[in-house]
């Protein structure tokens, strides 16, 4: 929304200095894009007349052109329009000076007295375009005869003016604000002063007809739902020609370009009350009309109707949209784009004024299907009042009247059967402070309200509440908290000190998640693993490559790329893929972590939302040679370090191959594949299932051109959470040295160590005694056999143990382990 | 169409010792992928022609296939093809310099996670509870709970990711205030909800399509706008490690009533102008403003009894600034390198 600041001073009598308004504008109303100054813009441009014309002598596309800008004192300069004639005015850039278009640009041309083949030119005549007025580029542009030869263009065009850009994002919700009106109206309550709408916007009197024979027009609305006012007119004997200056000026200042007098009349009180208006021509509406009637119908499309629009677009309707029609086929679309069958032409002689309401949710689902956005659309969007369409209208006629020789010639066709009320709200005083943190009076808060055209009620003084009745421009309006709303912005929130609010001592509830993913955080960090954070997003490929199901994924409709159209099924996808990167960025190794959720879609919480839990991710590679065995052992490493540090014991580890487990989670299945079964466990922690760790699949590593020695897990934190720091102590703080000697377990090759280590640990720890075990070596010489090395550290509460008394409990443990295996 | 298959067998024949076997079932056997188009093609083929084509091609599906499977296979092999004792410290016949340890590397908190980490202590050492945000959501939590009913314009604002089961990627972290204000409830609440955000857009230097927030909620007796801006600009000094001075513009969010942008003076140049804030001396952070009563009200809350106030921040952006970081992609691309510095 673009705001002249000269207009301020034709609806108010505040002065103001442009700090001060910016200010204003930014701390009360909105936000502030920028400004520009035209008067520093347009320095340097002047009205010229032309004198003589001679054809260039060495080129056939160029004239050279006497001027003038002051009597008797003529100025060469060369053109490539060679279609201007002796007396016409044009705009002249003086040397020194720039051309408007480029101002503030990184490409300011400034204009110097220059030989064109050979021909002094000693400045420049401009286009509509290099004036940035308009888009003709062709040609030099044509001044009115009345234009004063030797004014500067500023004066001429009333350009020594600053416009500022509002942010439109801000008045989002306000329609008001998208009108100049509406704009004056809230600086000058901010400057607190009263601020009275012009008479002609609060006269909802019918204009009275002079004209007798009069011309037909019917208005039939089917949609009342969808267009809560419709008024139309019609008016005779226009010319249709070039708008005067002053309205071609506040519209270049707004932004809009210039068309002709009916449109730019139009378009004025769209950007002076932010109400869009629309002009058919009435002949072509007649001659269009099959039955050769102005019959105006407000409904909805038909199947199969289509409209050629003023943008010259043929424009598939559908039955959500809303047209105005003739007796049969559609003129417009409604509130958003007229027809250009029925467009204004320099040969209309009479026109139908349409000033209608339409609805903000069907305009804004209309524009979307249809992919059209006007000017009209963001207005309507907005939501506007329907009784400001009266006043415009009348506004509108009187002003075609005086700038179009246009007559009233038909009856005021108004069709608006609910009357939008002003909204009586009552506010408690107590509450606007309370709310607020202010401590304003009764009065202050009636002058503030009524400052904005509020209606303030009379009450007694003591009384608490006050009875306020908004305008009805103020559709956004509805609770009194919009109202404390604007008694705080015009008050102004900078008057509002900060106070810290009152509050018990009481304590706040742990995050266990938050505080875990924090917890592991520090220990990977300490333990050279790198978080990372990838997007949910991934491609059917990554799924595939990574042996998952991409089936499971959900699918997102409108997805940037078909890299991005999925929702992660497990973390490990995306980190296999940022796996392959950094080792293309030949970083040779590496363990990295991520926390995040990840989805399947067959997954739903109990309210039927899917099912979100909380997983760490971890992947260790490594191309140099460091390791032998498989990378089950290392990543496991990485995980029992954060176990151990975690404190969470009774975790044990099946291998997915002997696993005979039905009924896995849903997330744990779908991993299944991207990991090596023989060499992969289930992390599981009494009979229920964490997670996965192990040597990713051979393929998965093809796939992903990973080095051969690389592992992962994934883990479900919040079932780790519940598991954290549960350890009991287990230590003997015994005085006596305790002793130790190393066992060998000659045991087939499918014993685990665990099962060894509980009957040591089984056979040991009783009377008094402790042991703490250390795994020393595991040997395999033939195939089926394996001998497993153990460090047995003993200690005896009581005593020193003898060397006899350790053989005893040797014995012992391997007799059992030979019982056993 | 033509019908001669002994380019496409050429092709194949090198594609075999180039691409890997899922990028061959890409190129050849996915569902725009060149064999099945051209099975799709048979038909176009003459009548005499087709059963011979059809064998053809056959043959090419089906020697593919085994190229691909065989090829699986292969790469399965080269993984361990032992049963591993998942139970043991290390594999069998690992020697002792080669088993099993922790790496001397340069480990890292992720930038990101650094500063939220930071932020989060703050709220909990002023006293607010911390719940997570959702991911996948549901269209009344991230517009209809929040005062935005179906087709409000106010909706556009919002560059929303839908599912195509109709699930919504939250754009914002207020997609948790209802929960909030439900689990929490009865007042006094305070809590903030940290998460991930999605929005359509473009991503380049400074904006991405994935994003954090972090929402802050307080609702009580009484609370006021001024406690608003006692609690977030104490929040922010603490954070900035400096004193601020503030201000509020005024913005429209559906959900809050009044509602503003807070703004504060820029902690990088003192006011004097900086790149960071764009030579204005000041920095717009976040929106925020008193909760409308119509989330109040469906989140359970009687709000002629209780009143509160609501902010979003964005995580990203602080962190660029804190970090010194010039390219928002590179919190998201998972380089190492990048990452091991922090």
């Amino acid at each position: 929304m673009k705001l002249p600041i000269n207009s301020i001073k034709d609806f108010s009598d505040i002065s103001i200095e442009l700090d001060e308004l910016l200010h204003i504008l930014r701390s009360k109303i909105g936000e502030v894009e920028g400004y520009s100054d035209w008067s520093e813009m347009y320095k340097g441009l002047y009205i010229a007349q032309i004198v003589s014309k001679d054809d260039h002598p060495d080129a056939d596309k160029l004239s050279v052109y006497k001027i003038t800008i002051k009597e008797g004192e003529d100025i060469q300069v060369v053109a490539g329009d060679k279609t201007l004639e002796v007396g016409d005015k044009v705009v002249y850039v003086k040397p020194g000076n720039i051309v408007p278009l480029t101002y503030k640009t990184t490409e300011e041309f400034v204009i110097k007295a220059v030989k064109m083949r050979g021909i002094l030119s000693n400045g420049m005549l401009c286009s509509e375009k290099e004036l940035n007025i308009g888009v003709d580029n062709t040609k030099v542009m044509r001044l009115d005869r009345e234009a004063t030869v030797g004014d500067t263009f500023i004066d001429f065009f009333n350009f020594n003016d600053t416009v500022i850009e509002i942010e439109n994002k801000a008045l989002t919700n306000r329609g008001d604000l998208f009108g100049i009106l509406g704009l004056v109206r809230e600086i000058t309550a901010a400057k607190g002063v009263q601020f009275h709408s012009p008479e002609w916007y609060t006269d909802y009197k019918m204009p009275s007809i002079e004209k007798e024979d009069l011309l037909s027009l019917k208005i039939d609305n089917q949609a009342h739902n969808l267009c809560s006012r419709y008024i139309g007119v019609v008016m005779d004997n226009i010319t249709v020609k070039e708008s005067p200056v002053w309205l071609k000026s506040i519209l270049i200042k707004s932004g809009i370009r210039p068309i002709n007098n009916i449109v730019d009349i139009t378009n004025y009180l769209s950007i002076l009350v932010g109400q869009p208006l629309h002009a058919f021509d009435y002949d072509k509406v007649l001659n269009k009309d099959p039955k050769k009637e102005a019959h105006i119908t407000i409904r909805l499309a038909k199947a199969g109707e289509s409209i050629h629009t003023l943008d010259s677009n043929l424009v598939e309707l559908n039955s959500n949209t809303l047209v105005i029609a003739d007796s049969t086929n559609p003129i417009a679309i409604a509130g958003v784009i007229g027809g250009l069958d029925t467009e204004i032409d320099s040969n209309t002689k009479r026109v139908i004024l349409e000033c209608a309401n339409f609805d903000r949710f069907n305009i804004r689902k209309t524009s979307m299907s249809l992919g059209i956005v006007t000017d009209a659309v963001t207005r309507f969007t907005k939501s506007l009042d329907p009784n400001q369409c009266l006043p415009t209208l009348k506004h509108a006629i009187s002003l075609i009247e005086q700038i179009c020789e246009g007559k009233l010639s038909s009856e005021v066709v108004d069709i608006y059967p609910e009357i939008s009320l002003p909204k009586k709200i009552s506010l408690s005083i107590s509450r606007v402070n309370t709310h607020l943190g202010v401590t304003l009076s009764k009065e202050e808060v009636s002058t503030i309200l009524k400052n904005l055209e509020y209606t303030v009620h009379e009450s007694k003084k003591e009384d608490d509440f006050l009875t306020v009745t908004a305008p009805t421009f103020r559709t956004d309006i509805t609770i009194p908290e919009d109202i404390h709303e604007d008694i705080g912005r015009i008050y102004g929130y900078e008057n509002i000190a900060p106070v810290f609010p009152k509050r018990e001592v009481k304590a706040t509830r742990r995050n266990k998640i938050v505080s875990l993913k924090s917890d592991i955080r520090n220990i990977l960090s300490n333990s050279g693993a790198n978080e990372i954070i990838t997007y949910s997003f991934v491609s059917k490929n990554l799924i595939e490559r990574s042996n998952q199901d991409p089936n499971l994924a959900y699918s997102i409709s409108n997805a940037i790329s078909p890299e991005l159209s999925l929702m992660r099924t497990s973390l490990l996808t995306s980190m296999l893929s940022k796996a392959q990167e950094n080792i293309q960025r030949n970083i040779p190794t590496f363990c990295m972590y991520e926390f995040n959720i990840a989805h399947q879609n067959t997954n739903m919480d109990r309210f039927q939302l899917p099912k979100e839990q909380w997983n760490m991710s971890l992947l260790f590679t490594t191309k140099e040679n460091i390791f032998d065995g498989s990378a089950y052992y290392q990543t496991k490493r990485y995980l029992e370090k954060v176990l151990d540090t975690l404190a969470v014991d009774d975790i044990e580890y099946n291998l997915v191959s002997d696993s005979t487990e039905r009924d896995l989670p849903i997330w744990i299945s779908n991993l299944l594949e991207t990991f090596n079964p023989k060499a992969s466990a289930f992390i599981v922690h009494k009979e229920s299932i964490l997670g996965i760790v192990g040597e990713l699949s051979g393929d998965v590593i093809s796939n992903f051109k990973l080095p051969k020695y690389s592992g992962a897990l994934e883990i479900n934190l919040e079932a780790l959470s519940k598991l954290e720091g549960k350890r009991k102590s287990t230590y003997s703080i015994s005085k006596y040295p305790p002793i130790t000697q190393d066992i060998t377990f000659n045991v087939s090759s499918d014993v685990k160590y665990k099962d060894i280590e509980k009957i040591i640990l089984d056979t040991v720890n009783r009377d008094k005694k402790i042991a703490t075990l250390e795994c020393i070596d595991i040997y395999a010489k033939e195939e089926g056999n394996k001998s497993i090395t153990v460090r047995v550290t003993v200690e005896h509460e009581d005593k020193t143990l003898s060397d006899s008394e350790f053989e005893k409990i040797r014995e012992k443990i391997v007799k059992r382990v030979n019982k056993r295996y | 169409m033509s019908k001669d298959l002994s380019e496409i067998v050429k092709q194949i024949d090198s594609d075999i010792h180039s691409l890997s076997s899922v990028e061959i079932k890409q190129k050849y056997l996915s569902k725009n992928g060149i064999v099945t188009t051209l099975f799709k093609g048979i038909k176009d083929i003459s009548q005499e022609e087709r059963v011979e084509y059809g064998k053809k091609l056959n043959d090419i599906k089906n020697l593919l296939e085994e190229n691909i499977k065989r090829r699986k296979e292969e790469d399965i092999s080269k993984g361990t093809q032992h049963e591993i004792d998942p139970t043991a410290p290390f594999d069998v016949n690992s020697k002792v310099e080669r088993r099993p340890k922790i790496l001397d590397l340069k480990g890292s908190k992720h930038p990101l996670m650094q500063e939220l980490e930071n932020i989060l202590d703050i709220f909990q050492r002023m006293g607010f509870d911390v719940m997570e945000s959702k991911q996948l959501d549901d269209d009344f939590h991230m517009f209809e709970s929040l005062n935005f009913p179906k087709g409000h314009p106010a909706r556009d604002m919002y560059d929303t990711f839908w599912t195509q089961d109709g699930f919504v990627l939250p754009a914002h972290t207020s997609t948790m205030q209802n929960r909030a204000l439900r689990k929490l409830g009865p007042p006094p609440i305070r809590v903030v909800l940290p998460g991930r955000c999605f929005r359509n857009e473009a991503t380049d230097a400074s904006h991405e399509h994935t994003f954090y927030q972090i929402e802050g909620i307080y609702v009580d007796k009484g609370i006021s706008f001024a406690n608003m801006l006692a609690v977030i600009k104490e929040y922010l000094e603490k954070y900035l490690e400096t004193e601020l001075e503030i201000k509020v513009q005024p913005s429209y969010f559906p959900f809050t009533e009044p509602d503003t942008e807070f703004v504060i003076s820029c902690p990088f140049c003192n006011k004097k102008g900086c790149t960071t804030c764009g030579y204005t001396g000041w920095i717009e952070l976040m929106g925020c403003g008193m909760i409308h009563p119509n989330v109040l009200k469906a989140g359970g809350i009687d709000p002629l009894e209780y009143s509160g106030f609501a902010w979003g921040v964005g995580l990203d952006r602080l962190t660029l600034i804190k970090k010194g970081i010039g390219d928002i992609r590179k919190l998201r691309d998972g380089d190492i390198n990048f990452l091991k510095q922090f």
